[in-house]
Formats: structure tokens, C-alpha cells, sequence
């Protein structure tokens, strides 16, 4: 077994070398093809993002507020502004009630785990990502009825939630349960997607998470008869949560 | 899903009651091009038109058939154009309520051509920036120059893994290599996971759209399809059809051992690729399995993140009219160390197939500008006629017409698909990044009869009208001849007769006759008329006709529904 593992990477090591030369003749041939040298130089790029205009545009923290929930109603989803964690805690709580969930799964974050869900729900499992590292931790979120994600940032004019990976943050629990539950503290509420956009060309390659998600309502598809379904593969019901 | 069925009144039913009228369109999306129709059994033209002609209950002989052949196929099929029609009507209107809505758009679309423009005028710097930037992100990154070298290594990747099945979101170029085909005949199970794609896959065939593949097949075909895989009687309601896929899929999505996905955008400065979709399927895939494989189209690359607003703004709205695909993801590498989730290993297999075969000439290289939201179909008269599978290749409509000779490189064998455009330019208006499709088909037509391809009739067609039209004698002369040599096919002012060369047209609509007078006879006293008439307007005529233009101005804002 460690030998086909060790036969393996040795053929990886290959494969990546065989890779690396041929990327040379690769871009060799683009550049012929353009009639001019190869181009190793970093460009000008006068046209980088969105038109001028565009970074003018910014809404006030209500009205950005406002338009988020306007828009992730649109689509599908529930959006409710909450004055506090506590009204979050209690919102989840009853809505978990009212769905009969069993299996709760939430990010290892403090302010999730400050919403005390645990003691909130005695009737439902609620579980922590990747608290324990032996456990299946892909399996778990597939079982599970709720996740419930604390937001890193959203966009007030496209509707969108945006969540990054990391250990204690798993990209399955907004992707596997059947329903999601996402706090958004209301100071990480953006205008434009440009805004959480350039977060990720400052931070630049060697700060980026694995998974970088903006989840914009619940998955949905036409394609039996372009009748709307919701919930095909990714959660049918998705609450985002403003607080603050 | 019990979560689901315990919430009366929230999720399910009340999101599908207040859809909204843009966003009317949840679209499979696809990956990697996530446009252009693709006969998923197979993009051979022979074996496209035949499933084809399966689907739509036709004959078909296996030989390479004509557009116009294929074509036929879909004009004798009227489920299939009502779908088309309907489809493709809702996607424009949802298109341009999204514009409008969003304003200033064609800036946007200045500003997507330029990113569009400068990336492909740099693609080897920025390649080369993508693939050191993945390696270092812990990827592996593959370039192939063939469809055949790419599948190679996915086939080569597929083995050393010993996998048994791979989940696979929807992309063009897998459909460009027939990745399914080569991994099924290795023993290795391929599954679609996008709902349209998956039903169409039961079947055994192509898609017969884009953007909703499966929409030749109504909801009580669809329950059968996924009654037999069931092994029970499922009914043909959309919400336990789709439930039943869910569920079944999500046992493959925990079992499978390579996700494969394409790829709308790959970002040079970070290594990251991005993708675009409304079900939650690539996200499975790039999510669950242990190996994940991501096949890309070598012009995919954008710069930067900032350079994704521009994408993201345009590519939405352009394919479905929605403000952004419910799942929008970027992924750099396989999982860190320390993460739960995420593939173990991945791989990045850039392909060229066809594509570098653009750079450098001036009339085709901004084919290369394309990010597949597949807009151009859906304005087009023709495809909306003949549908995708008419094209007989893996990219159809407008864009399909011009990409699939220029990437296959064989124009000659794919020179009737040019001619199936009336070149009215409406796929320019609408692309997002201003490709200009409808003078590239003119250059394709060009280049054909210039290569000598183009029939001899139809030379020398041309040769008569130009010689006619060319001298005012012969055209009065002809017209003479035309006038009285018509007489006995003309009823109530038009001929319907299907004869000589007349006959293409007028087996659907009437040809309109030679006027009794034609204008050539009526300017010189149409002038004379126009000349005395050029006196000033009777005051109170000019006065009803200013407050009717005062009217129109003054009322609602109609600049957007002109669009």
C-alpha cells in the first residue's frame, strides 16, 4: 500500500516535470501564433475592473441593508434585519423547532458558538466543524437538516452571501444541509461585489482560503419543463440574517 | 431533506411563487462555456444528427447530414421549436430587463471587451502567471494541445486512481473532448450532476438547449426516465422529480472519486478558477470528492478579481438575466492543511484543441474574447427556428457557426453552417464582450468562395446579379422580362409556386411579385411630387403633430424598452 502511494507520487513528480517543459513550448507557440517574442514582462492593464463610475457608486449602511434583503427575497430566499445575536439565537432556535431538525452543523466560529444553540435546542444534535479530526466531516454535513455559517462579507446589489474556507470553516456546511442559516454582521454588508473583490487581489494569492463561495439564494434549476425548483443539489431553504 | 418537507409554506412553495420575473431563469449554467448546445452523445456530426433524430422521432440515415438537413428535422418538430421559442424568448426578455435595470450597459460591455482584448493579446504572459500561480497554490496544472492529449491524462489520472465513477458538473469542453465516452470505455462510470443534464443522460441524448438541456422532453417523459432508474413509479411532479435526483446524486456525490468541473474564469494572479452556477452541483463536485480535475479552455484566463466584477456583471445577465448566479465560487488549490473539506488533489488540464488557431488572424482571434453566456442564441432567428442540434456540434447559434470551423480547422467540411445566419447582427447587439459575429460569418462565406467551395450555380448566380445590377439597361431590361415572365405564377400579388430556383423560399412563405411599376419607373415623378409638396406644413397639422411629440417625450421613459 505505502509502495502504490510512493509509485504514485513518483508518477505525479513525472507528470508535473513532463508538465513544466511543455508549458515553454505551450506559450512558445501562443507567442508565434501573435507573430511577437513571448511576453514575460508584466503588461499594462489599463482597463483593470469595472468602469470609473462604478467605484463611485455606494449605498448607505440601511439603504445597503434595504436592497439585500429586497433582492435575496427576490430570488427565493428569506432575509430578516435583527437587532442583536441574541434575536439571531432565538430566530434560529425557533425556526430549527419548526422545521423538525435533528442534526444542526455550524461553523467553529465564536460568535456561533456565543448563540448558545446547544442549550437552545436539547432536542437536536448539534455538531461543530472539524472539531474532531478523526471524524468524517463531509458525511456529517450531509446528514444534517441545518447549517449555519457566520458570513465574512455580503454584497447588498447582487443579494450575496460570501464565505471562506478554512478548518473551522467548512465549505460543506453551506453546500450539504437542507437548510442554511447565515449571520451576517451588518458592518460586513457591501455595496458592490468589487468591494469584497479587491479584498482578494490586496490579500493576493498566498492569503487566499482553498474556497471562496458567494451564495446568492437557494439552489435552484428550470429544467423539468422550465418549471422553478428549488433545492436541487445546494440548500432549498436559505435565511440570511443582518444584525446589528 | 426532512428539514424541508417540515417547513409548510416556507422554502419551496412560497420561493417558487415569488420567482422573480428576471430570475425566471435558474439555469444550469455550466462551467467552462456555459453556453453553446452540445450534443452530449456525441459532437460528430453523424452521430449528433442521428441522436437527433432519435429525439425528434425521425429518420435519420447515419451519413453526415447538412444543416439544412438537420435542420428540417427540427422545423418538422414542433414541440421541440415551441420550447426553443418559449426558452429562448424568456432568457431575452430576462437579458434585457437585467440591462436595463442595471444601466449604463453597454460601458459594461466596453469595459468586458477591453479586459476580453488585452488578456487574449497578452494570453501567454498571463498563462504562464495562472499556472505558476496554481502550481504554487498546490495544484497540478496540464496543458494539452489536442482533445486527444487532454483525455489522455484524465484517462491516465482516472487509473492510477483506480476510480470507478466521476461526478461531473456541466462544461463545454468536456463535451468538446467526449471525456464521458473515453471514461466509459475504460470502465469508469461518468455521471452528469446538473438536473437537465443528468435526465438527458438516462436517455441516451444531446441537449436540445443550452441553457435548459432537457427541454424536448416534457415532465411525464422525464418521470419515466426517472421512474425506471428508481425502480419504482415516480409522479410527474417537478418537486418529487427533482427530490428523487437529489437524493439519488447525493449518494454519488459522497462515493464518487473524481469530481470533474470546467471552468467560466481562471484568475492569473492567484491561481484561482472560478465558477458559475445555480443548482449546487459544482460546487459537490468541487467540494466532495477526493481528486478533482478541472478542464480548461486556454482563453479562460482574466487577470485579476477586480477583472471578475466586469465578468460577473456581464456573464449573468447576458445568459438568464439574473443579477448573479445563485453560486458563485472561486477555488485556489486543493484543501489546506487543517481543512475538513475539499478535494485532496487537483488537477488543471488547460486545453488548447483548436484555439490557438485564432491568435494572430485579425478576422477570428476575438472568437477567442467569448465567455459562453450563449446571449447569441437566443436572439437568433435561425437557431430559434432550427434549435441546437441543427448545428450538428458541440457550440451551436451564431457563435457555434463561426467556432466550430475555426476550431476544428476542417472549414470546408462545416462551410454550411455559416450560411445558416441571415446576418442580421442581432448576436452582436447582444454579446456582452461586442464579438462581431455577423461579419465573421460573412469572412467564413468569403473565404469559402474564395477557396473555390462555393457551388457553381451559386457563382454564377452572383456573376448574373452582379452583371444585371451593375447597368441600369440590363436591370430595366430584366425587370421587363421579369414582370411580364411571372404572370402566370402570381396570385393576389405574390408567387407561392415551388419552382427552380425560387423554391427554398417559397415552400414556407410567398415571394412578393415584380411591382406592376417598379421604383425604378416612379422616382422621376416621385421626385416631382416630393418637390412641390416640400412647402411649409398647415399650421394646425404642425401643431397636432408638435403635441403628439410632446406627449411621447413627457410620459414614461422608454429608453430602456428600445433596447
Amino acid at each position: 500500500m505505502a509502495n502504490a502511494n510512493e509509485e504514485y507520487r513518483r508518477w505525479l513528480a513525472e507528470m508535473d516535470a513532463a508538465s513544466r517543459r511543455k508549458q515553454q513550448a505551450f506559450l512558445d507557440h501562443i507567442a508565434a501564433r501573435l507573430k511577437r517574442p513571448r511576453v514575460t514582462e508584466r503588461p499594462d492593464h489599463p482597463f483593470r475592473g469595472a468602469p470609473d463610475f462604478w467605484h463611485a457608486f455606494v449605498w448607505s449602511l440601511d439603504e445597503r441593508i434595504e436592497r439585500f434583503i429586497e433582492q435575496f427575497r427576490s430570488v427565493g430566499g428569506h432575509a430578516h434585519r435583527l437587532a442583536d445575536m441574541e434575536e439571531a439565537a432565538r430566530f434560529i432556535a425557533d425556526k430549527a423547532r419548526e422545521m423538525g431538525a435533528r442534526i444542526l452543523l455550524r461553523q467553529r466560529e465564536p460568535e456561533l458558538a456565543a448563540l448558545g444553540l446547544e442549550a437552545r435546542l436539547p432536542d437536536v444534535a448539534v455538531r461543530v466543524w472539524n472539531d474532531d479530526p478523526e471524524e468524517d466531516w463531509k458525511a456529517r454535513a450531509a446528514e444534517a437538516d441545518v447549517g449555519v455559517i457566520l458570513a465574512d462579507y455580503a454584497v447588498a446589489a447582487t443579494g450575496s452571501i460570501v464565505t471562506l474556507s478554512a478548518p473551522h470553516k467548512g465549505r460543506s456546511v453551506s453546500l450539504l444541509p437542507a437548510a442554511l442559516f447565515a449571520v451576517i454582521p451588518a458592518e460586513r454588508m457591501h455595496t458592490r461585489m468589487g468591494e469584497v473583490l479587491a479584498r482578494f487581489d490586496e490579500a493576493g494569492r498566498d492569503n487566499l482560503p482553498a474556497g471562496i463561495h458567494f451564495v446568492s439564494g437557494p439552489s435552484r434549476s428550470a429544467d423539468i419543463e422550465n418549471d422553478l425548483t428549488i433545492g436541487v443539489h445546494g440548500p432549498g431553504i436559505v435565511f440570511a440574517l443582518i444584525v446589528g | 431533506m426532512s428539514a424541508t418537507e417540515a417547513a409548510p409554506g416556507r422554502g419551496t412553495g412560497r420561493a417558487a411563487t415569488d420567482a422573480p420575473a428576471a430570475g425566471a431563469a435558474a439555469v444550469d449554467f455550466g462551467t467552462a462555456d456555459a453556453a453553446a448546445s452540445a450534443p452530449k452523445v456525441s459532437g460528430r456530426p453523424a452521430s449528433g444528427q442521428a441522436a437527433a433524430g432519435t429525439a425528434s422521432g425521425a429518420g435519420a440515415d447515419g451519413a453526415r447530414a447538412t444543416v439544412k438537413q438537420r435542420a428540417e428535422l427540427a422545423l418538422n418538430n414542433e414541440f421541440l421549436r415551441k420550447a426553443v421559442r418559449f426558452t429562448t424568448d424568456r432568457l431575452r426578455s430576462g437579458r434585457l430587463e437585467a440591462a436595463r435595470v442595471h444601466g449604463n450597459w453597454d460601458e459594461w460591455r466596453e469595459r468586458g471587451r477591453q479586459i476580453r482584448r488585452h488578456t487574449i493579446a497578452h494570453l501567454d504572459y498571463y498563462l504562464n502567471q495562472f499556472a505558476d500561480n496554481a502550481r504554487a497554490n498546490g495544484a497540478y496544472v496540464h496543458f494539452a494541445d489536442t482533445a486527444e492529449e487532454a483525455v489522455r491524462i484524465v484517462l491516465a489520472i482516472a487509473e492510477r486512481k483506480a476510480a470507478k465513477t466521476v461526478v461531473k458538473s456541466k462544461s463545454m469542453v468536456s463535451e468538446e473532448l467526449h471525456v464521458n465516452h473515453a471514461l466509459e470505455a475504460q470502465g469508469v462510470e461518468a455521471l452528469e450532476t446538473d438536473l437537465g443534464e443528468y435526465i438527458i443522460q438516462l436517455a441516451g441524448e444531446p441537449p436540445s438547449h443550452i441553457i435548459i438541456p432537457a427541454i424536448h422532453k416534457n415532465r411525464e417523459q422525464i418521470a419515466e426516465l426517472l421512474s425506471r432508474e428508481a425502480g419504482e413509479p415516480l409522479p410527474p411532479d417537478t418537486a418529487v422529480l427533482a427530490g428523487f435526483v437529489r437524493k439519488k446524486l447525493r449518494e454519488k456525490f459522497l462515493a464518487a472519486d473524481i469530481g470533474m468541473t470546467g471552468c467560466n474564469f481562471a484568475i492569473a494572479e492567484t491561481g484561482s478558477i472560478v465558477l458559475f452556477e445555480n443548482e449546487g452541483n459544482a460546487r459537490m463536485v468541487s467540494t466532495v470528492p477526493k481528486t478533482q480535475i478541472t478542464l480548461m479552455g486556454m482563453e479562460r484566463i482574466i487577470p485579476t478579481w477586480a477583472d471578475l466584477e466586469v465578468m460577473a456583471t456581464l456573464l449573468p445577465r447576458s445568459a438568464t438575466g439574473q443579477k448573479l448566479t445563485v453560486y458563485l465560487s472561486g477555488i485556489s488549490g486543493p484543501r489546506r492543511a487543517g481543512d475538513g473539506d475539499g478535494p485532496e488533489e487537483m488537477h488543471i488540464i488547460i486545453v488548447d484543441n483548436g484555439r490557438s488557431r485564432q491568435l494572430g488572424d485579425p478576422e477570428f482571434q476575438e472568437l477567442l474574447h467569448c465567455i459562453r453566456c450563449g446571449a447569441c442564441l437566443n436572439v437568433c432567428p435561425v437557431y430559434r427556428q432550427i434549435g441546437g442540434h441543427a448545428y450538428g456540434s458541440t457550440y451551436s447559434g451564431p457563435i457555434g457557426a463561426v467556432l466550430t470551423p475555426a476550431l476544428k480547422g476542417n472549414v470546408a467540411e462545416w462551410d454550411d453552417i455559416a450560411d445558416a445566419s441571415s446576418l442580421c447582427g442581432a448576436c452582436y447587439e447582444a454579446c456582452p464582450v461586442k464579438i462581431p459575429l455577423h461579419d465573421m460569418l460573412v469572412y467564413l462565406r468569403r473565404r469559402k468562395v474564395e477557396g473555390g467551395r462555393a457551388g457553381k450555380l451559386e457563382a454564377f448566380g452572383m456573376k448574373a446579379y452582379a452583371s444585371v445590377m451593375g447597368n441600369a439597361r440590363q436591370l430595366r431590361r430584366a425587370l421587363k422580362l421579369g414582370k411580364y415572365g411571372q404572370k402566370p405564377l402570381v396570385r393576389d400579388g405574390v408567387i407561392r409556386a415551388r419552382i427552380g430556383p425560387l423554391k427554398g423560399w417559397t415552400r414556407y412563405r410567398a415571394f412578393p411579385a415584380i411591382a406592376g411599376e417598379p421604383f425604378r419607373e416612379r422616382w422621376a415623378n416621385l421626385r416631382q411630387e416630393l418637390e412641390r409638396e416640400a412647402r411649409p406644413m398647415e399650421p394646425d397639422v404642425h401643431e397636432r403633430l408638435e403635441a403628439a411629440l410632446r406627449r411621447r417625450e413627457g410620459g414614461t421613459d422608454r429608453h430602456g424598452e428600445r433596447e
